[in-house]
């Protein structure tokens, strides 16, 4: 099943009537410290951009850190309109050759957040499969989606962390939604992936944490 | 009556003026002559240190152009182009907001308000400001990154080991034992004779 923006679809990105930040408690970050805090030297990715909150975060727990923006990689390669420029080969493979340059299996977490609802198919699978490829085995990801099907706009945030259980979600943005996954959509995306589980959120956010 | 002879007069002798250095020789190297072994593509003229930049640290303005390696003893400041390594160990290393910086870097402080390719390794403290870009590793004890800031690499963060606790004994001293009760075994401590 191939994953395609909706027609007629445009992606311009926009501050206009961005949310303020958000607080929330997150049952998938939660369960994702729950590595941090059990095992020792981990190095972990956040796809969020680099922030003190999340460096201090990790490194209190003696890990490593590595920082990078995909949201901003988005931005940048791929301009205004995600979407359209997402479908040229070119333009998808600068993406791809400027985000995950990561050596095999060098990550034992990554927060990956919400990016990947952004991408559509085959930038969408190529993005997974390098992300399957820099985690080691038995790596967990957190990734979220966002579960309001009738959304058509969804805003970008950055995503940072307050404790063990509780993120601040701060806008930087928003665009039109590429399409809705659902459970059985998400299950596809990850094959590859050794398990995945599913938490439900009162706010419409579908946090998956995946398992290398 | 004799008189003096004018040859007799004659002005006292004054020393006369060394041509050369005074007699102690001078030191080999000044203490704070600034060892910067490079190439430097700018005409070798006296560096007006920009307002800000206070006296006793060297400093590379932004039309500088360095290809090659750095060593500092003192703090430096870099706001031009740099490509090699750079080492400033003790001190501080500023990289101002003009500079654009290919080279790995190591100092006691590193403060970043410009753009750098690079690892890099402060002993105690990193600061990365608002308007920096960082692609690189970092190692060090302590980082600072402001909002906005830019940075695209792993962070590893070494903490100094604490100092150690002084031990606690391993065994609490045993009081000697008055009389040994007839037929009654106890182990001798290692080196002491039994009876």
């Amino acid at each position: 099943m191939k994953f395609g923006a909706p027609k007629g679809a445009s992606s311009k990105t926009s501050t206009k009537d961005a949310p303020a930040t958000l607080t929330r408690h997150s049952s998938g970050f939660d369960q994702f410290c729950s590595m941090l805090k059990t095992q020792e030297n981990l190095s972990i990715l956040d796809m969020s951009g680099a922030s003190q909150s999340n460096i201090s975060f990790v490194t209190s727990f003696g890990h490593r850190i590595s920082s990078d923006d995909i949201i901003g990689t988005m931005q940048e390669v791929l301009g205004d309109d995600f979407f359209q420029n997402q479908q040229a080969a070119s333009t998808a493979q600068r993406f791809l050759e400027q985000t995950l340059t990561f050596p095999d299996e060098s990550f034992d977490g990554a927060l990956v957040w919400d990016a990947l609802q952004f991408l559509v198919s085959p930038l969408l699978e190529q993005t997974v499969e390098q992300l399957l490829r820099v985690m080691r085995p038995g790596g967990l990801m957190l990734v979220f989606f966002n579960a309001d099907e009738k959304a058509k706009q969804l805003p970008l945030y950055n995503y940072r962390i307050q404790d063990a259980k509780t993120l601040l979600q701060v806008p930087r943005g928003g665009t039109q939604r590429s399409q809705y996954f659902n459970n059985r959509m998400l299950e596809r995306l990850f094959e590859k992936a050794s398990s995945l589980k599913f938490f439900l959120t009162r706010d419409n956010l579908r946090e998956v944490i995946v398992r290398r | 009556m004799w008189s003096k002879r004018k040859e007799d007069e004659l002005p006292p002798q004054r020393p006369e003026k060394p041509a050369s250095a005074p007699v102690t020789p001078a030191p080999a190297v000044e203490p704070h002559r600034r060892e910067v072994t490079s190439t430097m593509s700018s005409p070798s003229r006296t560096f007006e240190p920009e307002p800000g930049i206070r006296s006793g640290s060297a400093a590379l303005g932004k039309n500088v152009t360095v290809k090659g390696q750095i060593f500092a003893r003192e703090d430096l400041t870099i706001d031009g182009e740099v490509e090699g390594t750079v080492e400033c160990h003790e001190h501080r290393l500023t990289i101002g907001p003009n500079a654009r910086v290919q080279a790995g870097l190591k100092a006691r402080e590193i403060i970043i308000h410009g753009s750098i390719q690079g690892n890099v390794d402060a002993t105690d403290k990193i600061d990365i400001k608002k308007e920096a870009k960082l692609v690189g590793d970092i190692k060090t004890s302590r980082i600072v990154i402001e909002d906005g800031a830019y940075f695209k690499g792993s962070i590893d963060i070494s903490k100094p080991s604490p100092a150690k606790a002084p031990q606690a004994p391993a065994t609490p001293a045993q009081p000697p034992a008055a009389s040994q009760p007839s037929g009654a075994s106890t182990p001798t401590p290692a080196g002491t004779a039994s009876r």
